[in-house]
């Protein structure tokens, strides 16, 4: 298992790349400049055999954003990202039964309709939430990249179902100054400054059933999906499964030696490829324990000595001062970030 | 927008060859100096001067379509750089002490050119009246041209902060009310998911166009974010505001758009919010006009616009 990286060409060009380079044509950008960097020549995109690879994808995102040069490029590239053109994947989300199903086919096949950040799906007594995983080391295209995530979503939602519903919105990052586009892209309901970038809505909506279903051919698109997976090595990036093997052993002891010889690499190897995605393994690890312990204060209602315990601290003093450091605040600081 | 400089070609042409021609006739009839009795100073400052006026030639010709006040203007400028580039050469080129007419070369285009310069600017400045003219009512207090809109001709988000940052202030120097206005499209999203981006956006440039017609000389449009526009209405109170956001519902609930590709009507619908100033800053306010607007919105909901 090692998951597909940042310099590997598996993003069909003709899908997202394309979404954004039409979105930018639209504006009058001429097509050279906006490829400068990219080693795509605009010409080879309609012939459909173009593959990008994350870091292609994310220097296209930086040229878009700066030849645009206005405050709403990521939500209109959003706002087109789904359910998208994308072939199959695209029928999995439009026939799918009720919203659930549409977005936990986006989850499922991710690889496919949202390769830059990971979405992961999370339902709780009243609430389902949605939020993204960063699977290519996006850097200061973060905040780019959840907005567009963001009215994707919303935008999909919206066309599955014809009408608003009430999602609430949280956001990762400062209320930016372009705040009147999160009005009208996103609705009034978004707080920033939260400790993870995450969409929830009511859970009695998300079974409504869709006017547009249709089972069988959304079971013979999921079939196409999963071969389109398995030809790709499967559907998750390294930093998706690095994300899920911490997940799955954070009450153990855990070292970069131990998880490199999980992924059978050596751990030079394992460090070179987490410089790459411009992270190191002490901040995946933090990543895993901080989203652990908001889960486990949040959802799971544990105390601090439980949640210091479940993540293997010695003592809470110390805990309490890691906490601090993932997440600028002190557990009974923490405020509520779940619905 | 593309440089407009290939309209000018013939200004350019013509000042070169007349540049040439200068050169010509100099050294038809002149020596050429010494290194030793070359002086430098002269050299710069008249090179440099001639340099000057050239640039500012092709920058304002960079800028302007072809017409009267631009002709005026360029021919103008290149006298006087032609004027200077003949100064220079005489720095080089001794020509014998009893010809006069170099002189004229020298000399007289310079006035001819700073007179049809004069020219140019006077009526430049009519020209810009009558533009202020038309951008009434998508300008207020100010222009700042980076804060256009991209898409509408109209002022961007920042624009409209600024703009009610000013007029926030003359409200209160002169004890008048003042209101905003927010109009947004409902379902504006399915226009160009049936019709396509482009229609959507052409849509927005017309609805725009539609909205001024629409206004009173005082009032002032911006377009907020995607198909949301925001008035800013000076000495208006909330009532009033009311009604005239209700004509703008209207006009856009009248307005026969037809499509680019197929010529089909679209039948709009507008959701419009008004809020007055209290002692609002021009982040409050705007905020508050907004949540107007989003109740306005569940009130109304489910009317399609394709």
């Amino acid at each position: 298992m090692s998951g597909y990286e940042r310099d590997q060409r598996f993003i069909v060009g003709h899908y997202q790349p394309a979404t954004l380079i039409d979105l930018a044509l639209s504006r009058g950008i001429d097509s050279h400049r906006l490829l400068r960097g990219c080693e795509v020549f605009y010409e080879d995109l309609s012939r459909g055999t173009t593959r990008f690879s994350q870091q292609q994808f994310l220097t296209l995102i930086d040229n878009a954003r700066r030849l645009l040069d206005a405050d709403d490029s990521a939500f209109l590239f959003g706002q087109r990202l789904l359910p998208g053109h994308y072939g199959e994947a695209s029928q999995t989300l439009l026939h799918a039964r009720d919203l659930y199903q549409a977005l936990e086919h986006l989850c499922e096949f991710h690889a496919l309709l949202s390769p830059l950040l990971t979405p992961r799906l999370m339902l709780e007594e009243h609430y389902l939430h949605l939020y993204w995983q960063d699977a290519c080391g996006a850097g200061n295209q973060a905040q780019f990249l959840g907005e567009a995530c963001l009215s994707a979503v919303l935008a999909m939602s919206r066309r599955l179902v014809g009408e608003h519903l009430p999602w609430r919105i949280q956001c990762a990052w400062s209320q930016p100054r372009h705040i009147e586009q999160y009005w009208v892209y996103l609705g009034e309901e978004v707080r920033f400054d939260a400790q993870i970038t995450l969409l929830s809505l009511p859970r009695q909506h998300i079974h409504r059933p869709l006017p547009n279903a249709a089972a069988t051919p959304g079971l013979v698109a999921r079939q196409a999906c999963l071969e389109q997976l398995a030809a790709l090595g499967g559907g998750s990036s390294f930093l998706d499964l690095l994300f899920d093997h911490l997940h799955a052993h954070i009450h153990e002891p855990i070292n970069l030696d131990r998880v490199a010889a999980a992924f059978g690499i050596s751990p030079t190897t394992f460090k070179r490829k987490l410089s790459k995605h411009g992270t190191h393994f002490q901040q995946q690890l933090d990543l895993v324990r901080r989203h652990v312990a908001l889960y486990l204060y949040q959802m799971k209602g544990y105390t601090n000595e439980e949640v210091c315990n479940y993540l293997r601290f010695s003592d809470t003093t110390n805990f309490r001062r890691s906490f601090k450091r993932w997440t600028g605040l002190t557990p009974s600081g923490l405020a509520r970030w779940f619905g | 927008m593309k440089s407009l400089l290939k309209l000018h070609t013939l200004t350019f042409v013509g000042l070169a060859v007349a540049a040439n021609l200068g050169l010509q006739v100099y050294l038809a009839f002149g020596e050429v100096k010494p290194w030793a009795q070359i002086n430098w100073m002269d050299v710069i400052g008249e090179g440099g001067s001639g340099l000057i006026w050239l640039v500012w030639l092709v920058m304002l010709m960079r800028s302007r379509p072809a017409g009267r006040v631009s002709r005026l203007l360029a021919v103008g400028m290149a006298c006087v750089c032609f004027s200077w580039w003949m100064d220079v050469l005489d720095e080089f080129i001794r020509l014998a002490p009893d010809a006069v007419w170099d002189n004229w070369l020298e000399t007289a285009p310079m006035p001819v050119g700073l007179l049809l310069v004069t020219f140019g600017i006077y009526h430049l400045h009519k020209e810009q009246q009558a533009i202020n003219a038309q951008m009434s009512k998508r300008e207020g207090l100010f222009r700042e041209h980076l804060l256009f809109d991209k898409l509408t001709p109209l002022g961007g988000a920042q624009y409209l902060r600024q703009h009610v940052q000013l007029a926030l202030e003359q409200a209160e120097r002169a004890q008048q009310p003042l209101s905003l206005v927010v109009l947004d499209i409902d379902d504006f999203s399915a226009v160009n998911l049936v019709h396509g981006e482009a229609e959507g956006d052409h849509l927005l440039q017309m609805l725009a166009q539609l909205l001024v017609l629409n206004l009173r000389q005082q009032d002032v449009l911006c377009r907020l974010a995607g198909d949301r526009f925001v008035v800013v209405m000076p000495n208006t109170g909330e009532t009033q505001a009311r009604w005239l956001a209700q004509e703008l519902q209207q006009a856009v609930a009248g307005f026969a758009y037809k499509t680019l590709r197929h010529g089909e009507r679209l039948q709009l619908r507008a959701s419009v919010a008004a809020a007055m100033a209290y002692d609002d800053d021009v982040e409050s306010l705007l905020r508050r006009v907004n949540l107007g607007i989003a109740k306005a919105r569940r009130q109304a909901p489910q009317r399609g616009a394709a």
